[in-house]
């Protein structure tokens, strides 16, 4: 008799866990179901420019989250992605104004050049590292500005250029309707890369950030995994090019500088690296005060250079490392895939 | 036109490698490439003109104003921001001075963003003939000549003084240096002092030929870089060589090819050198702290 107690109790005890596992699995389907809804209803609370503010902190989480790819997951300091940024809009820009693209296939157009660049960037990865591999990716940056402003009879020169009016079904786009294709490419770009950081690869970005040589004696392909990483780096900040060109409906080159690329830092350091849902949170909280600093010179680069300064003494992972230090139950859907912290 | 682009470019090319020396002898006794290198210069610059022109003083105390501020800024820098993370990671300490040029820079674009400012020349005075086909103006003559100083002042200290070779100790091996009774952490301020008062030296020496503008620190660092991957990173005569080289590459593709091409000049020199020959010219090629 005591053996079928036991027995019983066990396979109580496991309905528990899997009745306890299925409330869990319940209560995050009703959470994203009202995220999901709470994203769909926003506009109806937003006026024109608030709305405008809201679709450049989309365009920035994905800037973010392409970004972290390279610097939080595989661990390399590069200042590419404002030139990945700035490939995407070009090339979405320019085959709409050049070749007359509907704009859906202008932002592919953009995503693949970024992720072609981004390819072509790693290259050098797999040669140099550390300081060198941030100095020669800042200068690819500044080359491709160059060629922005003195490549004219492609690029329309240093004054950059406007797009041609966009259509969706026959009317003309609102920014509205550009927050919903937005949120739908965030949406899928946030989903494809999660699934890559939790994949066999994005653990391999993992184990190049911590021992490169570790890694490779345990069989991972490491230039692939850093060509990979750059790639689809690329493919990120470059769909958020697309999109930022699309969002201000011009492009011109000097919207691709370093202060772009001290933006994106900020954003990544301050959400926290390697953390996808720290880097929507940097994202959607540095993306409204460049709107409130405008009219002061320079206050910009202040504000944000003294965050970045307070956020590497007091909280060298970021936003979502004090999270995820205060709050137990969050640090699992904070670094999901490839964190050792 | 060639005997003058060679002019010109050298004297362009002395200012690229003071900078680079000055990030040099830094990363040599630090291991840290110091990315705010440009914003001493600039503040260099900035530290000259201020005095002149808010306060009508007399060059030469501008010009010692100027130094001994930078040399508190690149002191202050170290204590402040450097020391503290001295355990931290490459990337940490690379963001740091990022942000710190980031942020010297908006400081500057905050009172003087939307003018640029010519400071008066340093010296005056009629041309020098060189032959029949070049010139050498007295700033150009001052730059080469304070430059050839530096250099000459800078080897002698490293290869024969105590306390250079101290300092070469002391970067190479941290812990045994302050196993034997050296003070490190004095000496990497040090370090940083003299940085800074190098870089701000390039300024104050480049100022009255461009112009004075918060901008000036950012294009100035990537033109040192290219002098340092160009003669080898950690190498003093590489910065010089690298330095001169590009002044001069700069000169003859903007005199022969085209003059749009003198801003990227220095991107292509990074970008072929270190896919190509990493260790650079004179090949000290090291990892450094990754």
């Amino acid at each position: 008799m005591p053996e079928m107690a036991t027995a019983h109790a066990a396979s109580s005890a496991g309905g528990g866990v899997l009745a306890i596992e299925h409330r869990q699995h319940r209560q995050r389907l009703i959470a994203l179901a009202l995220l999901v809804i709470a994203l769909l209803v926003l506009p109806l609370g937003l006026n024109n420019y608030t709305q405008f503010v809201v679709n450049t902190m989309l365009v920035y989480c994905l800037v973010a989250l392409g970004f972290n790819v390279i610097i939080g997951y595989l661990g390399q300091l590069a200042f590419a992605s404002a030139a990945f940024f700035g490939v995407g809009a070009y090339a979405a820009g320019l085959s709409m104004a050049r070749l007359g693209l509907p704009f859906p296939a202008a932002i592919l157009v953009g995503a693949v050049s970024g992720a072609i660049v981004g390819g072509l960037v790693g290259l050098p990865a797999l040669r140099v590292r550390g300081h060198y591999l941030a100095i020669i990716t800042l200068a690819v940056g500044e080359l491709l500005r160059w060629c922005y402003v003195h490549m004219d009879s492609i690029t329309y020169g240093p004054g950059g250029f406007t797009l041609p009016p966009m259509h969706v079904m026959g009317l003309p786009l609102t920014d509205r309707t550009k927050y919903y294709i937005f949120l739908l490419c965030a949406a899928i770009a946030i989903g494809m890369t999660s699934m890559l950081l939790r994949s066999r690869f994005g653990r391999a970005f993992a184990a190049v950030r911590n021992n490169e040589q570790a890694a490779a004696s345990l069989g991972i392909a490491v230039r692939r995994a850093k060509v990979l990483a750059f790639a689809w780096s690329g493919l990120i900040v470059g769909l958020a090019g697309a999109l930022f060109a699309v969002l201000n409906g011009r492009v011109s080159p000097e919207s691709f500088g370093l202060a772009q690329v001290l933006f994106h830092f900020a954003i990544v350091m301050i959400g926290g690296l390697a953390s996808v849902l720290g880097s929507i949170l940097g994202a959607v909280l540095l993306t409204g005060a460049p709107e409130l600093l405008r009219n002061f010179p320079g206050s910009e680069e202040v504000v944000f250079s003294l965050l970045l300064i307070l956020v590497l003494f007091f909280l060298p992972r970021g936003l979502s490392g004090l999270l995820a230090d205060h709050f137990p139950f969050l640090r699992e859907r904070l670094y999901r895939g490839g964190r050792d912290a | 036109m060639l005997a003058q682009l060679l002019i010109s470019g050298i004297s362009v090319g002395c200012v690229y490698a003071l900078v680079a020396l000055g990030m040099t002898i830094l990363f040599r006794a630090t291991t840290i490439v110091n990315f705010c290198h440009g914003e001493f210069f600039m503040l260099g610059a900035f530290g000259v003109l201020v005095p002149l022109q808010l306060f009508g003083w007399p060059y030469p105390a501008a010009i010692a104003t100027s130094l001994a501020l930078l040399l508190l800024v690149g002191s202050m820098t170290e204590r402040v921001l450097i020391r503290p993370l001295k355990n931290a990671p490459f990337v940490t300490l690379a963001m740091m001075t990022v942000a710190l040029s980031f942020f010297l820079r908006g400081v500057s674009r905050f009172f003087y963003g939307r003018e640029v400012v010519p400071l008066p020349p340093l010296v005056t005075g009629d041309p020098i003939e060189l032959g029949k086909f070049a010139m050498l103006f007295p700033q150009d003559l001052l730059v080469i000549s304070f430059t050839a100083v530096v250099v000459v002042l800078l080897a002698i200290f490293f290869a024969k003084t105590q306390l250079g070779k101290v300092i070469q100790a002391a970067s190479q091996t941290p812990r045994g240096a302050s196993l034997v009774g050296i003070n490190v952490p004095l000496l990497r301020n040090v370090m940083w002092a003299a940085g800074a008062f190098m870089g701000a030296a390039a300024g104050i020496l480049i100022a009255p030929s461009t112009l004075v503008h918060p901008d000036m620190g950012g294009t100035m660092l990537i033109r040192a870089f290219a002098a340092m991957c160009l003669g080898g990173f950690g190498s003093l005569p590489g910065a010089v060589v690298g330095g001169i080289t590009l002044g001069i590459l700069e000169n003859i593709v903007g005199g022969y090819v085209s003059s749009s091409l003198v801003d990227i000049t220095a991107y292509l020199v990074i970008v072929i050198v270190l896919v190509l020959r990493p260790q650079g010219i004179f090949g000290e090629w090291r990892q450094g702290r990754a």
